[in-house]
């Protein structure tokens, strides 16, 4: 049973190790997703399946913003991206980050999330399942037309989804939708092949979850339509030069307040020291970062009011797998004694990150709705040096393979973790390999540990593929009965807390048994020119805040420029 | 006029046997064109489409001369990714390249030409040493680390270009030349070192020419008997060299318009691999390569123009 296929090649590429590196060093995750989203069922009310109270709180950091002042419409942004996307067509041109963050501008998503990272209806007035969420309802907002001056109705909504599913891209992720049908003129009903509980979670409009982006049917009805986007958004395509700019203008049209930037420019610029630079030269009013450092840096420039920094809601985070089929790892005594010689808070230093960096001890960060305490162990060597010498009595030393990547930056952290693992009697032999023969190893199983990503920090059920014995992508090995149960029931139910009450399960399993080391969460930011304001406003159509930015993805809508 | 029939005659077999090999090359290249172009997870029904649309079941000879008798015409093709013609993405970036690698050259050039000459008026001097010196380090240093240095120093702290981005001539010269110029160095510095190490040597040997000894007898200054007499024998081996690394240059754009976001071909043939653009990168090694030999053919051309026991032996 899968829900979401993002396809063998695409998954492998979002686990591997070179995300896990780019952060390591400071670079940009490609695969990040928000890690607070607590919510997968929306509807016209969301009050049956709002998660309890105390949600996560977004680290928003201070902006540069002035409450006393009012925002302006005018002005123009210029955007760094860090690539450049082969097209602008929702249902045909599969995006990264940079992708993502002009079509936010040019296209509205079905659904969004809220300032707890609640999945809820965006573009959709409604997206409401049936008794067993094998039926869903989407109802669009009444009067939003497209740039083109046609209206967004039930057909244009049928148009997508059936374009979506026709798509070599993107039909997959469709897979368990049966039928699409109009039912009046803003309402269409999508049936699938069994229970979807998680598929508003597909309509936000992230990397891998770009179904929900409603663009123009005619645009959608020319094969080179997406190189002239035509959406709802509150920006309209204006000119495409690829690799050089992209310029979109404000929708005056728009169904919301209209934005107040007049234009905003997107220029990809690939080489990250060359954004910087741009950004420091003042060719760009807005980039974002990955790494620890260069927001460390900006934080302290941001006291002088030289720069604005706005943190987002973090990605996925680092970690390490251990295979658990593999001595000496296949036993748990060294799996939990390799995790308590693991001072986390000396990795942080080593990164710049402490400050920036939170330490994470599962898969979801510890303010994230579907964080559960478990038994997953703290930072102390003398009880991992109790531990391995219990194992070396009986069955000898604690020898393994610690695979890395070949960057010196990488083999440097990899000896940290070293010398650390060796406080507590572990010898690590470090492997230096290419990101593509440690993937290799990894697929064949052939190896003890390794630094890996792409799991954890989304919505659960995102890491279905990594956690049950069913995928054929649970490389770590480990998995219980119990653990595909909580799994398999998770994915099928709508409601929020009894999700939260499977994962919970799934949580305590991986903290007793530790197949993985979580090494700290991943954060994004967003530095801005000091008169670039309301980067951290995004508000949601009935005026609450929504989440401006969500890994490296953001919204301008209420982002204005100070005259 | 027979030189250039000869020479002409070469280009076309070299054009037709370099066309193909990269047509050869491209189709040959490992993985399945279709799961690169539509992913691993397209149905089999879309698989069958991209194969029937992109011919990939016809015999390699039929596919080249179908794309031949095409690309004779101007069409390069459809990107299947981006869904725009080959020919007209090619024509949006070939001037920003063309115009990188000719300052780079020009450049280049003005640089090692007066290096070279002063290095080897007076050679093992401390001038012509510290010269080498200079030329050392320019070979050393990385290309990326140079474009990072000038963009820090001349675009960001001097702020007197902008870091990154292209601006057309026809919008505004001035501003083109200004969004060129650290690009330009940047390539430009490697060659410098080339070029003046290959000249000075040249222009030692022939300093020590006979005809160069008689002219300084006649009492000939420094200054005439270099740029009248010894720079033009002594300019075959940096003629020749400017031909070839064009295909060095051309290589170097894909770093420098990578660095300074500049919308070039380089750029375009990587993005091309990263996204594999079949149809794209087909049509980008081909206009890379004929870009070369013609230039290389230019150079043959040049040759008889310098020497003229090379127009002799092309006519006997």
């Amino acid at each position: 049973m899968r829900i979401r296929s993002h396809g063998p090649l695409r998954r492998i590429a979002a686990l591997s190790l070179v995300a896990v590196l780019a952060a390591a060093c400071g670079g940009n995750s490609p695969t990040a997703t928000p890690s607070t989203q607590p919510q997968t069922t929306s509807g016209g009310s969301t009050a049956d399946t709002t998660p309890p109270t105390d949600p996560p709180v977004l680290t928003n950091a201070p902006t540069t913003t002035d409450p006393t002042k009012n925002p302006v419409s005018g002005g123009s942004l210029t955007v760094g991206l860090n690539s450049e996307s082969t097209g602008y067509n929702p249902t045909a041109d599969a995006w990264a980050d940079s992708g993502h963050n002009v079509a936010h501008a040019i296209f509205d998503p079905l659904a969004t999330f809220d300032a707890g990272g609640k999945v809820v209806p965006y573009l959709a007035e409604s997206i409401t399942p049936n008794a067993d969420a094998s039926a869903w309802t989407i109802k669009v907002r009444s009067g939003v037309t497209f740039h083109d001056g046609t209206p967004l109705d039930a057909a244009a909504v049928k148009a997508n989804f059936d374009a979506n599913k026709a798509s070599p891209q993107f039909g997959s992720q469709l897979a368990l939708l049966a039928d699409t049908k109009v039912v009046d003129d803003l309402t269409v009903e999508l049936t699938m092949t069994q229970p979807w509980g998680t598929f508003p979670n597909v309509l936000v409009g992230d990397i891998g979850a770009q179904i929900g982006y409603m663009a123009a049917p005619s645009m959608l009805a020319k094969a080179d339509g997406g190189r002239t986007p035509i959406g709802t958004g509150p920006f309209k395509f204006q000119e495409w030069v690829p690799d050089d700019h992209l310029t979109v203008v404000r929708n005056d049209a728009y169904w919301q307040r209209p934005a107040y930037l007049d234009q905003v420019i997107y220029k990809p610029i690939p080489d990250s020291t060359a954004r910087k630079a741009a950004k420091d030269a003042g060719d760009i009013d807005l980039y974002y970062t990955g790494s620890s450092k260069d927001i460390q840096e900006y934080q302290k420039l941001q006291a002088d009011g030289t720069v604005g920094v706005t943190i987002g809601a973090p990605g996925e985070g680092d970690m390490l797998m251990f295979n658990t089929k593999k001595a000496p790892f296949d036993d748990v005594r060294v799996r939990r004694a390799i995790v308590m010689a693991t001072d986390i808070a000396r990795v942080f230093d080593y990164l710049d990150a402490t400050g920036v960096k939170q330490p994470t001890h599962g898969p979801y960060a510890d303010n994230s709705f579907w964080f559960a305490k478990s038994n997953y162990p703290e930072y102390d060597v003398a009880g991992a040096k109790a531990l391995i010498d219990e194992y070396v009595a009986e069955k000898g030393p604690v020898t393994f393979d610690f695979a890395g990547g070949q960057d010196p930056f990488i083999v440097s952290l990899q000896e940290l973790y070293q010398s650390m693992w060796s406080e507590a009697g572990a010898t690590a032999n470090i492997v230096s390999r290419a990101q593509s023969e440690n993937i290799s190893a990894v697929i064949a199983s052939d190896f003890q540990i390794v630094l890996w990503g792409g799991i954890g920090g989304g919505d659960p059920d995102n890491d279905y593929v990594d956690f049950h014995s069913n995928t054929g992508q649970n490389f770590s090995g480990f998995n219980t009965p119990e653990m595909d149960a909580a799994l398999d029931k998770g994915r099928e139910l709508a409601d929020a807390d009894q999700r939260k009450a499977q994962y919970d399960i799934v949580q305590q399993i991986l903290g007793d048994n530790v197949p993985y080391i979580w090494a700290g969460t991943n954060q994004y930011a967003l530095v801005t020119a000091p008169d670039v304001l309301g980067v951290s406003d995004f508000a949601l159509p009935d005026g609450t805040p929504g989440q401006a930015i969500s890994g490296q993805i953001f919204f301008l809508k209420d982002v204005w420029r100070l005259k | 006029m027979t030189l250039v029939a000869t020479r002409f005659a070469r280009l076309v077999a070299v054009l037709v046997a370099v066309t193909f090999a990269s047509f050869c090359m491209v189709s040959l290249l490992p993985g399945d064109i279709v799961t690169s172009v539509l992913g691993a997870d397209a149905t089999e029904e879309a698989r069958a489409a991209a194969r029937e649309d992109l011919h990939l079941d016809d015999p390699l000879p039929v596919r080249y001369v179908r794309w031949a008798g095409n690309a004779l015409q101007g069409d390069l093709g459809i990107s299947y990714r981006t869904q725009q013609p080959v020919s007209e993405a090619i024509g949006e970036r070939i001037w920003v390249t063309l115009e990188l690698v000719l300052l780079s050259q020009i450049i280049a050039l003005s640089l090692a030409i007066p290096m070279a000459i002063f290095g080897a008026l007076r050679p093992g001097s401390w001038l012509d040493r510290m010269l080498s010196g200079v030329q050392l380090a320019m070979l050393a240093t990385p290309g990326y680390l140079v474009a990072i240095g000038l963009m820090a120093i001349f675009a960001v702290k001097l702020g007197w270009f902008d870091t990154t981005g292209y601006v057309h001539f026809t919008d505004d010269p001035l501003g083109n030349l200004k969004s060129l110029l650290l690009p330009s160095v940047a390539l430009a510095l490697e060659q410098v070192a080339i070029y003046a190490r290959v000249l000075r040597t040249d222009l030692v040997n022939t300093f020590d020419q006979d005809f160069i000894w008689y002219a300084r007898a006649k009492g000939n200054s420094t200054k005439r008997i270099v740029l009248r007499h010894a720079l033009r024998p002594s300019s075959i081996g940096i003629v020749t060299l400017s031909g070839v690394s064009i295909g060095r240059l051309i290589g170097g754009t894909v770093l420098v318009e990578f660095i300074f976001a500049l919308p070039g071909l380089g750029r375009f043939t990587i993005d091309a691999i990263n996204n594999r653009d079949f149809m794209a990168l087909q049509g980008a090694v081909v206009v890379l390569t004929v870009g070369f030999v013609l230039v290389n053919f230019a150079v043959d051309i040049l040759h008889g123009i310098i020497d003229p026991r090379t127009r002799a032996e092309a006519a006997r």
